[in-house]
């Protein structure tokens, strides 16, 4: 009987295909990227509607599109490694059009954590987490500011932790908590010398 | 008249630390409006949830979860002035009232403070409350106006996180829940007097946000320069705004863009707390619009 044509050997190759399958894929990643996002990038059929809503798309070489593939895919190293990672603005449009009700920004927060993890992060994020740590705020008050709060007929100080500064104990203790400030330090100096 | 809704007023950081006419103006127009906004002392960073989201989202629960408790000890609703705060403040408590998990999680870490997290509060957006007519409405509004905008024309931008993604959304009003083309701040605007202005790509993000100001600023100004350039065009006095982190892009971008891309705009860039202070007949100065990096004088010339 004559073989169909193209079968199996074509099955075969394409089974093959890194576009599917690839030696370093590890479907651990996929399960803990959906735990974290507590989204569905299983459930992505590659339409793109993601990537055309992205304003970082435009001017950069992110794709959200290839990121939510790397998932699916398992593709670890690939996904946590790039640095346009770090150029989601988190406008949630992506996850607003998905047509299969996938939250494609949330995958990207996951996968930032998980960079995290292996100490892959911009050096700008962990100064907020210092600034924080300090004050209680990510922006904190100025002399300029407080001189211009004062004529509003406002305090100085914000009665946030500024005029509490009791509060940051607690504050503190929950970074703590996580180790967060400490990790934030040490990479800072590691990469700052 | 009285104040009939009280709310814990959360600042954030950049209300209150850089743009502070946006903490007074919320505070004396909401007043006028029967808002009653009272301090939530010791309140922290929402904790900006590009920032802390991306390095480790239990962290995030957790600090947004300790502001949260702060206004359960006071038994008071919130209402805030800022879509990043919100997107925290907001959601998080969303995600801890319908998930017992990162409840039973945050509370874990909350018992190191003397903290428990109950879920007994909802948050709202200022702006969401004045245009509640439950609460004040755009008829109330319109009816505080003293000193209205006429012969202005007005551009809204309204940013990501207050709308989006919708939906996890669950706002009273059906109008809020349109992410691709609303309209319920225009009609804020035109309560005001002024005339209300649409332009190509409304509803793009400011560029700001996910923590790309910092890690690429470039890349970031240049999503406000494609606002910018779409706003050019339809030639307008002001750009209106709901969150002060857009308004620093917007308003201090305009700065650095200049540096960067040699583009020059001048376009006031106002709040809408400050906008309805000015109708409502507070002064520049009692708004300090003297601290906003691009001047708001050709604005204020007109409606003065
Ligand atoms: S829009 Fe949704 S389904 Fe389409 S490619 Fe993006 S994530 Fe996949
Ligand atoms: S949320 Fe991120 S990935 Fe999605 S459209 Fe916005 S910038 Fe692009």
């Amino acid at each position: 009987m004559a073989k169909a044509k193209g079968y199996p050997e074509a099955l075969e190759t394409k089974l093959r295909d890194r576009a599917l399958h690839a030696d370093d894929s590890n479907p651990q990643f996929t399960k803990t990227v959906e735990e974290i996002s507590r989204t569905i990038p299983h459930m992505c059929f590659q339409c793109g509607t993601c990537t055309s809503s992205c304003p970082s798309a435009p001017r950069s070489s992110y794709r959200i599109r290839k990121f939510v593939r790397r998932v699916v895919l398992g593709l670890e190293n690939e996904a946590l490694t790039d640095p346009d990672l770090w150029l989601c603005t988190t406008c949630y449009s992506c996850t607003d059009r998905c047509p299969r009700d996938i939250a494609p920004t949330d995958t990207i927060m996951a996968m930032r954590n998980l960079a995290f993890k292996r100490d892959i992060i911009p050096i700008n994020f962990l100064k907020t987490v210092q600034a924080i740590y300090k004050s209680g705020h990510g922006v904190p008050n100025n002399d300029v500011n407080r001189a211009a709060r004062v004529k509003l007929g406002l305090t100085a100080d914000p009665p946030t932790t500024h005029m509490y500064p009791e509060y940051i104990k607690g504050i503190q203790k929950i970074i703590d908590h996580y180790k967060l400030k400490e990790n934030a330090d040490r990479i800072i100096k590691e990469a700052e010398g | 008249m009285d104040a009939k809704h009280t709310y814990a007023f959360y600042l954030g950081c950049i209300a209150p630390n850089r743009y502070p006419g946006v903490e007074a103006a919320a505070i004396k127009t909401s007043k006028k409006l029967g808002i009653d906004l009272v301090p939530l002392k010791g309140a922290s960073c929402c904790p900006a949830p590009g920032a802390f989201g991306s390095i480790d989202l239990n962290v995030f629960y957790a600090m947004a979860a300790r502001n949260l408790v702060l206004a359960e000890q006071m038994k008071t609703d919130i209402a805030l002035v800022c879509n990043g705060c919100y997107k925290s403040i907001w959601e998080v408590n969303h995600k801890l009232k319908h998930n017992d998990d990162l409840r039973d999680g945050v509370n874990e870490v909350l018992k190191e403070v003397d903290m428990e997290y109950k879920g007994t509060i909802n948050v709202y957006h200022l702006a969401e409350l004045l245009y509640d007519p439950m609460i004040a409405g755009v008829e109330k509004i319109r009816e505080s106006v003293t000193n209205p905008l006429t012969g202005t024309r007005i551009a809204v931008h309204y940013g990501c996180h207050l709308i989006k993604p919708k939906k996890d959304r669950e706002f009273a009003h059906q109008e809020m829940l349109n992410t691709e083309g609303p309209t319920w701040m225009e009609e804020m605007v035109a309560a005001l007097g002024a005339e209300p202005v649409e332009y190509r790509y409304k509803m793009l993000c400011c560029g700001a946000g996910g923590g790309v100001r910092g890690y690429d600023i470039v890349h970031s100004l240049d999503i406000t320069n494609e606002k910018l350039l779409n706003l050019k065009d339809v030639g307008i006095d002001a750009l209106t705004d709901i969150c002060p982190f857009c308004q620093l892009q917007f308003d201090r971008g305009q700065i650095e863009i200049q540096e960067k891309f040699g583009a020059v705009y001048n376009l006031p860039v106002l709040h809408y707390s400050e906008l309805l202070g000015l109708a409502q007949g507070m002064s520049p100065q009692e708004l300090a619009l003297d601290l906003h990096g691009i001047s708001c004088e050709p604005f204020l010339q007109k409606v003065l």
